[in-house]
């Protein structure tokens, strides 16, 4: 019987496992190394790589676009973050308070994460901050609010936060089902005792739904700058020129870097692509150590 | 069993109407209305304008129809512009890669949460860590060993290569989320299995995978849509005009469009790209979103 299951076991996992070494275990050890190497270009072979330590990296904080695009990143992560996640909590809390017809809202505001992000981003470019037909430009133009029907919203100026208002109006969905599947299981008797003691609906957020959510915030938290970190149709699709300082993130300046798509960056070492990779993995590690660190679970007992 | 005290709670909730309770939750339904109709706006202009002309798209006047519902702009996005081909594509590779998904994930799941042996916990800790792992992480060495295959100019092993990309960049993912599913599953199942003879084997075949269906639905739809939607991977790979999938394809003919000045027959190819995933969710997503507030896990 053990060794039936033995045989079993080995079966079952191996198609799995050589899957998962091909696509993650060997390329995330291999742009490791390249990380520390002069890589003539992508394709280049083993032998011509020469050891620079961290040299790669330090030229790539030296680099302006790379710097720009780090700076965006950053902004998109904090900014985007406050924003979608102060709705997705609102909206949590709004669907949770006892409010008719839960699954249809739930469902509506999470749908924008089933649709290609180049369809999304098109309907937005396209259509919302469109100036001349535009969803924008005419409602404020009915509604008599001048200065803000006359915002070009694909400026120069403008483009960048656009851009995060677009995206994170995706990504409220995603997040709020989060928090809400925190504030499912707290017991609803907690809320019962409260009221009758007189506890306002503010003040029970702050003192039962606030400590309890924490464990899901960490999730929040942890998946909004995993999705951050990828952010890259996005950006492709606001940007107008290739190398678009406004809109460009550290995987567009990869995918300039290494896959030389325009010549705005001439410097074909495919180091820097993986040091670009080594970086924001580290980004996400961080991000996942600090908040274990700073959001304890342990204290949840209910 | 949960889903039958929720049942209980809501005719319960829908047989008491309190009209105070009601209105104290006013400016709460009115935030929730304003988001959901402002997306349906954005819908609805879009598929509106789909059926549109670029001239009335212009004056602002592509909810009158004027001249009537334009389906050919459909019929030309779908010829002229090669949508039918991007579809073909993005059909083909969602589905196959959907399907070897399932049939390497499910057993791995299934090993992985029924049997205790040494490097079981390290596999799940593996598999949870790689769902976090950027994909710039691990492109250059997928790329260089394509490209050092040799094989990027032939279209059957470009699609052969994207079917093996899509399935291995969601294995973790999905066996993270068949785990459960097969951990609820009693051992009495295989108890009885094994004494009526069934081989282990066969008894996950034949017994345990279709116990595990509703997890298999669930992910298969969150397979395809994933896939289907995918675009760093294909725009790396897969940017033949012949082999393209729908989120590159639809990415190139904006740009042309742009150009060509063709509006409404824009906006119809975005409603093609969107119509697939979009009516997979109105079928399943009670099943998707309840699988999300469930697990925690990211789709």
């Amino acid at each position: 019987m053990k060794k039936k299951n033995r045989f079993m076991i080995i079966v079952f996992l191996t198609p799995a496992l050589i899957m998962f070494f091909a696509i993650f275990i060997y390329p995330i050890i291999r742009t490791l190394i390249m990380s520390a190497y002069n890589v003539p270009h992508v394709t280049a072979d083993v032998s011509t790589w020469t050891f620079v330590g961290i040299d790669n990296f330090k030229k790539l904080l030296s680099v302006n676009l790379f710097r720009t695009s780090l700076w965006n990143l950053l902004r998109i992560w904090l900014f985007g973050g406050l924003g979608v996640m102060s709705i997705a909590l609102l909206f949590a809390v709004i669907i949770n308070s006892g409010i008719r017809f839960r699954s249809f809202f739930k469902a509506v505001i999470y749908m924008p994460n089933i649709v290609s992000a180049v369809a999304l981003a098109t309907m937005w470019l396209q259509y919302v901050f469109n100036n001349r037909f535009g969803l924008f430009t005419t409602f404020f133009q009915k509604v008599g609010w001048e200065t803000m029907a006359n915002i070009a919203w694909l400026s120069p100026e403008m483009k960048f936060t656009s851009l995060l208002i677009a995206y994170s109006f995706g990504m409220v969905g995603y997040h709020m089902l989060i928090f809400s599947s925190g504030i499912e299981r707290i017991p609803k008797e907690m809320y019962e005792a409260s009221t009758i003691d007189g506890a306002s609906k503010p003040r029970q957020f702050t003192t039962i739904t606030w400590p309890l959510i924490k464990g899901v915030l960490k999730t929040n938290i942890i998946m909004w700058s995993i999705s951050s970190v990828g952010f890259f149709v996005w950006s492709q699709l606001f940007s107008t020129v290739t190398a678009d300082q406004q809109t460009i993130t550290p995987m567009v300046y990869l995918y300039l870097q290494t896959f030389g798509a325009g010549n705005t960056i001439t410097e074909r070492n495919a180091g820097l692509g993986a040091a670009v990779g080594v970086l924001l993995t580290i980004f996400v590690v961080v991000v996942f150590i600090v908040t274990n660190f700073v959001i304890k679970n342990d204290d949840l007992e209910y | 069993m949960k889903s039958i005290t929720r049942g209980k709670n809501k005719s319960r909730m829908k047989a008491r109407f309190n009209l105070q309770k009601e209105i104290r939750l006013i400016p709460g339904y009115a935030i929730l209305i304003f988001w959901v109709v402002f997306t349906f706006i954005v819908l609805g202009w879009v598929l509106a304008a789909s059926f549109s002309t670029t001239r009335d798209i212009f004056t602002g006047e592509a909810f009158k129809f004027s001249t009537g519902l334009h389906f050919e702009n459909y019929e030309k996005a779908w010829n002229a512009q090669n949508v039918s081909v991007f579809f073909t594509n993005s059909l083909f590779y969602s589905t196959i890669s959907t399907f070897l998904l399932i049939v390497i994930a499910a057993p791995a799941a299934y090993a992985l949460s029924r049997f205790k042996f040494i490097a079981n916990k390290f596999i799940q800790s593996g598999l949870v860590a790689a769902m976090g792992v950027p994909v710039v992480m691990i492109i250059l060495p997928l790329f260089s060993l394509v490209a050092g295959l040799n094989i990027l100019s032939n279209d059957l092993f470009i699609r052969v290569l994207m079917i093996f990309l899509y399935t291995g960049i969601n294995v973790p993912f999905a066996i993270i989320f068949l785990l459960s599913f097969f951990a609820n599953l009693s051992h009495h199942y295989e108890e009885a299995a094994g004494i009526d003879g069934c081989s282990p084997i066969k008894t996950f075949w034949k017994i345990m995978l279709p116990l595990a269906q509703p997890g298999i639905i669930t992910l298969s739809v969150f397979c395809f849509i994933n896939i289907w939607n995918e675009y760093f991977l294909s725009l790396i790979f897969a940017s033949g005009n012949t082999v393209k999938p729908v989120a590159v394809g639809l990415y190139s003919m904006i740009q042309s469009m742009k150009y060509t000045g063709d509006w409404a027959g824009m906006f119809a190819s975005v409603i093609i790209v969107f119509l697939p995933t979009f009516v997979l969710y109105i079928a399943l997503h009670k099943r998707i979103i309840s699988s999300i507030t469930g697990g925690g896990v990211k789709g």
